[in-house]
Order: structure tokens, then sequence, then C-alpha cells
């Protein structure tokens, strides 16, 4: 083959994968701004409504409620998970301390532990504790999934980091507190915010745990979109409009940690 | 403090939360396992059965299928996404406007929402008003009115097609991650003796991939393993039971039927399935030091 054939296979094999990554994410889009009718046709000619965002926030879906769940579940699952496993990182990353390898071992492996395992015991714990459908109960469990990879990513961050400005300030006299506070933590900031920004997607998605431990008043937006089936069929419209809401934002922060997002991803499994 | 204290210390809040969240319930749910406790007699544990439950997974319909099913769903689908990766990586390898657009938006599928994946692939396959349904029958007029999701094998591919979709980023990120590891120079002496780009690829660039494709292999195994979201919102398990992998079985067995004895047993036994294949894992990465991509 020539080379200018192959340098048009090379391009044009790019459209086709770039085509079906987006396809289904721009067809619920413009689905989310179509009318009921428009809905259920394949045309691409619609005059674009906002009405289904409207129809989702208002009753009987109540939207709302359900986006203020996800970004406090979300938002409180990230801030116990992220400083405990900074400092549980730091360790496994510089000291060298009896049973390192068992438990670095534990945490990397809790890791692989299929979520229905540990939310079947929380279901049962909960229910006697009246603790079914709370935003607590879904909080405690994210920590189960999100902790352990959190750990194992910051980890990898740190482990870039060289330790010379360290030593330095230790022979200056700094603690090894101090050293942490001021001169880790700072340096390893961008790590963090991603690992950060990682986790907040693993618990926005998360689904199993939502449909198991919630029913009315805690319920998140992956759970909000099974509401959208109804007796009258699927109502894809609303659906997409939801999907939409839960979509956005994620995909803010992806693209924004974006060369971050691919490093850690392989920092995370690979390192 | 001493660094000797403080190692420990600073593990303590992480391995406090590991505990209580991860350790704990595991214990307790292997407790459940041997009992015999099924929450519409009574919302307490009933009397100690031994290896009953397990007893009972050997011989029991729904459990056999839902491994067989997870079984095709899990090979199919590794070695798709594998194997899709790979390729995507080699063609991503190269830099150029397409390439660099092509690698951002590929962040897009990973970062989505799992259960919204199922839904939305469920409205492009629906006969009626589907746009994938019916662009299909506008080019194969024969494939008209084909019930996409209600046909066993079809449901079971539409399944596939979402976790593909869903994972080949990732995996693609990784695949690539190995690529920059790769040593230019015996490509670049190949090429100069005249190979042709085929032939670099799977005589000197492929094996010195093997590693990482293992790898994700491996990882992609432990994901799928616990397929669960899509089921729910694309196929609901159905039509009959043709999609219920595992963790949808064992959704089932606990919140349907509410045994949690037989549901307890059954998470354990795919917690064991998980286990043996993390240490493969755990132990490919620790023997192939040059897997660190970051």
């Amino acid at each position: 083959m020539s080379k200018t054939v192959l340098w048009w296979l090379e391009r044009l094999l790019l459209l086709v994968v770039s085509t079906i990554v987006l396809f289904p994410i721009a067809w619920m889009f413009l689905t989310a701004f179509k009318t009921p009718i428009d809905a259920y046709s394949v045309s691409l000619v619609f005059t674009p409504t906002l009405q289904n965002f409207v129809t989702v926030f208002s009753d009987p879906w109540n939207l709302g409620s359900m986006v203020m769940n996800s970004v406090i579940v979300a938002g409180v699952t990230v801030l116990i998970s992220v400083p405990c496993a900074s400092l549980a990182a730091y360790a496994f990353s510089r000291f060298k301390m009896r049973g390192r390898k068992f438990l670095f071992f534990l945490v990397l492996s809790t890791q692989f532990i299929p979520a229905i395992v540990i939310v079947l015991p929380f279901f049962l714990m909960f229910r006697q504790l009246g603790l079914l459908d709370t935003r607590i109960a879904l909080i405690i469990v994210n920590l189960a999934i999100v902790t352990p990879f959190v750990i194992w990513m910051i980890k990898g961050f740190i482990d870039a980091i060289p330790r010379d400005s360290e030593e330095a300030a230790m022979i200056d006299g700094a603690s090894r507190l101090r050293v942490i506070k001021d001169i880790v933590m700072p340096m390893a900031a961008p790590g963090i915010l991603t690992s950060s920004i990682f986790c907040f997607i693993l618990t926005w998605n998360e689904f199993l745990f939502s449909l198991i431990l919630t029913r009315r008043d805690a319920v998140t937006l992956p759970i909000g979109l099974v509401n959208f089936r109804t007796e009258r069929g699927d109502l894809w419209e609303l659906m997409s409009a939801a999907g939409v809401m839960i979509t956005v934002p994620i995909f803010i922060m992806a693209l924004l940690i974006q060369k971050h997002f691919t490093r850690g991803m392989t920092a995370g499994a690979v390192k | 403090m001493r660094d000797r204290t403080l190692q420990y210390v600073l593990l303590i809040p992480a391995f406090l939360i590991v505990l209580a969240t991860t350790l704990y319930p595991l214990g307790f749910s292997l407790a459940t396992a041997f009992l015999d406790w099924d929450l519409r007699k009574s919302p307490r544990p009933g009397e100690f059965v031994g290896l009953d439950n397990f007893g009972h997974a050997v011989t029991e319909s729904g459990f056999q299928n839902s491994l067989w099913v997870t079984t095709i769903f899990v090979v199919i689908s590794v070695v798709l996404t594998v194997v899709l990766a790979m390729a995507l990586a080699l063609l991503l390898r190269r830099t150029g406007g397409l390439h660099t657009f092509t690698r951002i938006i590929l962040i897009l599928p990973f970062a989505m929402s799992p259960a919204l994946i199922g839904v939305s692939y469920r409205f492009m396959f629906n006969p009626e008003f589907g746009v994938l349904a019916k662009g299909a029958a506008a080019i194969f007029p024969a494939l008209e009115g084909t019930p996409w999701l209600a046909n066993p094998d079809l449901a079971m591919g539409i399944l596939i097609a979402t976790d593909v979709w869903h994972w080949t980023p990732y995996m693609t990120f990784m695949c690539l991650g190995g690529l920059a590891s790769v040593p230019r120079e015996t490509e670049e002496a190949a090429r100069m003796d005249g190979a042709s780009t085929l032939r670099i690829i799977w005589e000197i660039v492929l094996p010195q991939m093997k590693g990482v494709i293992a790898v994700a292999a491996v990882l992609k195994t432990i994901f799928a393993l616990k397929m669960f979201d899509q089921v729910v919102t694309l196929t609901g398990g159905g039509p009959g039971s043709s999609t219920e992998t595992l963790a949808f079985f064992i959704h089932k067995v606990g919140f349907k039927w509410f045994d949690m004895g037989y549901a307890s047993a059954l998470a354990w036994i795919l917690t064991i399935i998980m286990m043996a294949i993390s240490i493969w894992y755990v132990r490919l990465i620790i023997t192939d030091k040059k897997m660190a991509t970051a």
C-alpha cells in the first residue's frame, strides 16, 4: 500500500472511532432538548426546547433533591477519604515499616472485592440501625470502595516527588510532620486534586449501593434515571435531560484534569 | 514524634476506614453465609446451617445460569476490549490534530455513569424509535423490526457493546503508557531494512507489549466479573434470565427473594473468584516492573 493510502486510512479510522465514542453521548444531548413527540422520531431537525429540564426539576420527579444528595454524598466521601488516604499514602511511600507489604497488599486487594458482598451486610446493619435511605449510609459504603483506590493513586504521586528537599529540611531541624505539611503536601497537591476528582466521579456514578440502600429521601442521580420508567413506558426525553444533568459536571471535571486524568488512571491501575 | 511511631499513626485513619467499611462487612457476610436467614420469614437471623447455602449453589439452576452468563460475558468483553484498545493505542501513538482530538474525547465514555450508558443504549436499540435500530434497518432492510433487546443473543451482544464502549478508552490509555516505554531503536532499524509496518508491529512491538496486555486483560477480567449496572438499566437480566450476571443474580436473591444466607454464600463465591484473580494480578505487576507507566 502506498503511503498516502495509509495516511488517509489512519484518519478515516480515527474518524470512525471518534464517531463511535461521541454518537451515544451526542444523541442523548439532542434528545434532552426534544419535545416528547420529536424524541420518538430519529429526525435531526426539530425545534429545541428546555421544557424537559423544567419538568425533571418539578413534581413528581424532583431531580433537584437528587442532585443535592449526589453532591453531598460524593463531596463528603471525598472530604473524608482523601485526607486519610493522603496520610496513609505518605507512610506507604516513605517508610519501610514492619508489615508494610502485608498492609499494602491488604489495601490493594480490597479494591477488587465485589461491591455486592459489602452491601449485603451493610443493608442488614443499616436496617437494624434505622439508617436505610440516609445519606450517611451511602457515604459510609462509598468510603469502602473509594479509600483503597485513592491511597493507591496518591501513593503513585508521592513516589514521584524527589526526597531531596524533605531530607534537607529535616537536616535543618524541621520535624517530619512539618515536612509533610509544608513540603510534601504542596508538591503533591495536583496529584491529590486529581485523585479527589477521580474519587468524586466514582462516587457520583455509583449505582449498586444507592439502588439497595435508598428508597425516597437519599436517592442519587443514577437511580433517578430508573424512575423515568413508568407504566406509560420509558420517558426518554426526560431520561435524557436527567442524563445530561448527571454527565455535564463529570465531563467538565474529567476534561479539566485531562492530562493528569489519564496519568492517574494508569498510575492507579498499573503502578 | 519519632518516625517509628509516626509511620503507624499516619496509617491509622485510613486503616480504620478500611477495617470498618470492608473487613468488618466481609466477616459479617461470611458469617451470614452459614445461616438460614430469610427476611420474609423473620427479621432475625435463623439457625446455623453449615455449608447448606454453598451446597445449594452447586445444584441451583439460577446460579448455574448466572455463572454461564458471566463466563460468556467476561470472555467476550475482555478479548474485545483488550484487542480494540491495543489497536487503538497503536493508531494513537503518532501525533496529529485528529489524534489529539480522539485522545481527549476518549475520556468521556470512561467518565460516564455505567447506569446511564445502559439507559442510552436501551434507547438507541428500541425497535420502534431507537436511532441505531432504525439506522440498521435503513442499511439492511431485513433488520426492520428486529426486537434487539428481546432476543437473548442480541441482548447479550448489546450488553457487551456497552461494556466495551465504556472500558476500551481506559485500556487504550494503559496500552499507550506501555507503548511509550518501548524503545524505538529496533523499530527504526527494521524500518531501514525495509520491513513493513504490519510486520514491525507484529514481530517487534507486540512481543514487547506482552506484559502490559496481560495486566490489562486481568484487570479487565476483574471489572467484568462485577458487571451489574448496565444489566439493570439495559436488559433487567432478560429476556428471561439470559443476561443475569453473577452480581445481578446475587442482588436478585438478596433483594427480591430476601434470602440473605444464600445471597451471602453466593457473594462469597464471587469474592473468592475475584480474589484469586486479583492475587494473580498483583503478582503480575510486582514481577513486571516495566509496567510502571506513570
